[in-house]
């Protein structure tokens, strides 16, 4: 349910973003023949493509908070909150320390497994937290004209990361790819989206012999759990704030 | 080529044989007074025209190098005097297929001082076309005023009376200068060049509606030509300047509009056009220019003028706040550049010194080289733009491709021509480069002088500035005031979207695709 409102979500504003009316052009008030027809550059010595940004990030530190959505994940509960410090070497590199404590309980799916047949999955080994240490490439700094008054400097970020995924039982290493993009909103807060795709050894939460069921005694050892390499995409959403 | 050194090379193997077939002015009553040595002397006289004879051979078969060499070292022998023109008229020409542009103008300069009936002539032309390539005034001068145009072979005409134009042109004979660069033929590579100097002289004899006909007649001969085509370019912006000083301050301002953006002339177009537009009284527009020119953008470009003639703008529509600050900004831009350069003047009249910072500021201007700079950059790119030192510095650049080109041939190198070109490379490098060092002072006490006035006109602003200020606040007391507006208060955003455009108000980072593009839309505030 979520996820489809999350993808709603998302074609309604790339819509707004990208939609172009095609209704007759009016006359514009400001003198014709002084506004732009071409679009190609001036020329420069050294061409930079910004000069003066309202963003600087260089040598500075942002910290944030974001919630995390485990968009693949169907046993565990897909909700995590956490916080990230990051430090910004130029306006290219920067990095950061994030922890992300996942929220208690199941899935949506997973109670729903339980109630159609009986399977209780909060037997099964659960993810507590995630610490990783990430590193951005920020790759465009750009900004978005939403209204007449309103501007918003964008940053688009690749993102690498490396750490540990805690379990109940066992800390298993872990890697992440990403993507992500932030929003300033002014000089110092921004909206930060993350998508990543985690890479970790991870118990199987499914277990044959009714071990599941909840009449099955004792419940079973987490050791009898068998593991694989799990992916995951998580898209993160949060705050961030620029000292 | 080969078939004129083919030509040549008979006639000077044909001219000793015939020269020789002479009967001697020497009386039969001498020849029993000959010495052995005498004898000596006639076989070496031999040896050495069989050596001249073969390095003619090898000129002949494309050996250029060796035959250079080898006419070289023939030039300088007393025996070989007579033959001495022809030879390092030859060797001139060698030197040329060798790519040895400035040796081969020193053998050339040597013909022409020899008054030689024959070579001289030639070595003038084939000089000319050698200082040409090379770009170097001096040598230019030199040959082309000795020019008598009627000896010069056609193919080489319309570049001697281009060169000779632009002497007349430099002399500030105007007439004579429009009547050579007419002669360039349609047909020639100079031909536009000329044309451009045709309507510069015309601008400079005062007579701009003549010199709009000459840049629209350049500008219809490039029609064809890629919009940023340097020729087309430089045609419009002179099409607008010849309008600007015709006082059609409308056509002016639309000529220069014309004017390309991703082309090196745009910007000097925005500031001229915003003079345009002041005179036009189009006072809005003329701001929307000056958020480009002083964006962060132009930080290195040094253009007082424009401040002050920002402010004046809004002197005319009463934004003192804003007259203030872009009064300011002159003065915390340009007060250390004028103590500076000012400091700099005083500190030495080494020719050298000035060099070597205008080098420094070139390597940078080239490269992410940093320097120690004693001037303040923004000055140097200033005085680095200047046609005189831009001229000056191609033609250094030009002795050092030379000079790499001789010590790339290890053998050509050690031979005594090689040392002798090199020699004469670095010395041309050494007189150029104080040359520029002379030029850069003079357009640093120019500087110094404008900076001067400037700051005199600034202070008369700023009295104005004031004056008004008072007279609005007395407005305000009255509640006669106008308030601060916008005059796209009413206008939907959305407006401006459906034509195609992209609409946002600018929050101080400046873009490179923004540039050019920003409108003022504050309303005046005068009463």
């Amino acid at each position: 349910m979520l996820r489809n409102v999350f993808k709603a979500g998302i074609v309604i504003i790339c819509a707004f973003l990208l939609h172009n009316t095609a209704f007759a052009a009016d006359v514009v008030e400001l003198p014709q023949e002084e506004l732009a027809t071409e679009s190609v550059l001036p020329v420069f010595d050294k061409s930079v493509s910004v000069k003066n940004r309202n963003i600087v990030t260089a040598k500075r530190w942002d910290a944030d908070i974001f919630y995390s959505y485990a968009m693949t994940e169907p046993i565990a509960n897909v909700s995590k909150l956490g916080v990230a410090f990051y430090y910004n070497f130029n306006e290219d590199h920067a990095l950061g320390f994030l922890y992300a404590k996942n929220f208690a309980g199941l899935s949506s799916y997973a109670n729903q497994l339980n109630s159609q047949y009986n399977l209780d999955f909060s037997r099964a080994p659960q993810p507590l937290a995630s610490y990783m240490l990430d590193y951005n490439i920020k790759a465009f700094y750009g900004k978005m004209s939403l209204t007449k008054s309103l501007v918003l400097n964008t940053l688009l970020y690749g993102s690498a990361s490396a750490g540990m995924i805690q379990y109940e039982h066992k800390t298993y290493p872990a890697i992440a790819l990403g993507l992500g993009q932030k929003f300033f909103f002014n000089r110092n807060w921004a909206l930060r989206f993350d998508l990543r795709l985690y890479a970790n050894q991870a118990p199987i939460p499914f277990l044959g012999n009714n071990q599941l069921k909840p009449t099955t005694q004792p419940p079973p050892t987490f050791d009898q759990f068998q593991e694989r390499v799990t992916y995951t995409t998580t898209l993160d959403a949060g705050l961030s704030y620029l000292f | 080529m080969r078939k004129l050194l083919l030509l040549l090379i008979s006639t000077s193997l044909i001219m000793p044989l015939a020269s020789s077939a002479q009967p001697g002015k020497k009386s039969l009553k001498q020849a029993p007074k000959r010495t052995a040595s005498a004898g000596a002397g006639n076989s070496r006289e031999s040896q050495l025209k069989f050596q001249l004879s073969n390095a003619l051979r090898q000129a002949q078969s494309g050996q250029y190098e060796a035959a250079a060499n080898s006419l070289f070292s023939l030039a300088r022998r007393p025996e070989l005097a007579s033959e001495r023109a022809q030879i390092k008229y030859i060797l001139g020409t060698m030197l040329m297929e060798l790519k040895l542009y400035q040796t081969a103008a020193f053998q050339f300069v040597d013909v022409i001082r020899m008054n030689h009936p024959k070579y001289s002539k030639q070595a003038i032309e084939k000089l000319s076309i050698v200082a040409d390539s090379l770009g170097d005034d001096t040598i230019l001068n030199y040959a082309i005023s000795r020019v008598d145009v009627t000896d010069i072979p056609p193919n080489q005409k319309d570049m001697i009376n281009f060169r000779l134009g632009e002497i007349k042109l430099r002399n500030r004979e105007y007439a004579k200068a429009q009547d050579l660069f007419n002669r360039v033929g349609p047909g020639s590579s100079y031909y536009f060049q000329a044309l451009f100097n045709k309507g510069l002289a015309e601008m400079e004899a005062n007579q701009p509606a003549i010199a709009v006909g000459t840049y629209n007649k350049m500008l219809d001969a490039r029609r064809k030509a890629p919009v940023t085509d340097p020729n087309r370019v430089e045609a419009q912006l002179a099409l607008a300047r010849a309008l600007y000083q015709k006082q059609d301050w409308e056509a002016a301002i639309e000529a220069y509009s014309q004017v390309p953006r991703d082309t090196v002339m745009w910007h000097d177009a925005v500031f001229e056009q915003s003079w345009a537009m002041l005179r036009a009284a189009r006072f809005r527009s003329a701001l929307s220019n000056f958020q480009t020119l002083h964006s962060a953008y132009y930080e290195d470009f040094y253009m007082p003028e424009s401040l002050l003639l920002r402010s004046i703008v809004y002197l005319y529509i009463c934004k003192y706040d804003e007259m203030e600050k872009v009064l300011g900004l002159f003065e915390k831009t340009y007060g250390p550049v004028r103590t500076k350069i000012g400091d700099f003047l005083k500190s030495s009249g080494e020719p050298t010194m000035y060099y070597n910072e205008v080098e420094k500021a070139y390597s940078m201007k080239n490269s992410d080289k940093t320097a120690a700079l004693r001037l303040p950059y923004i000055v140097l790119k200033n005085v680095l733009d200047q046609g005189d030192v831009k001229r000056s510095i191609h033609y250094l650049e030009k002795l050092a491709q030379e000079k790499a080109r001789v010590e790339s041939n290890y053998a050509f190198k050690a031979s005594s021509l090689g040392q002798y070109s090199l020699k004469i490379i670095a010395n041309r490098s050494k007189n150029t480069k104080l040359a520029i060092g002379e030029m850069v002072k003079a357009h640093l006490q120019n500087m110094r002088v404008e900076l001067r006035d400037l700051y005199e006109q600034a202070g008369f602003i700023r009295y104005e500035m004031i004056n008004g200020r008072k007279e609005s606040i007395k407005k305000k007391i009255a509640g006669k005031d106008i308030g601060d507006g916008q005059i796209d208060e009413k206008i939907d955003r959305q407006f401006y979207i459906q034509n195609g455009y992209q609409y946002y108000p600018f929050q101080g980072e400046y873009w490179l695709d923004e540039v050019g593009n920003y409108h003022y839309l504050g309303k005046q505030s005068c009463e």
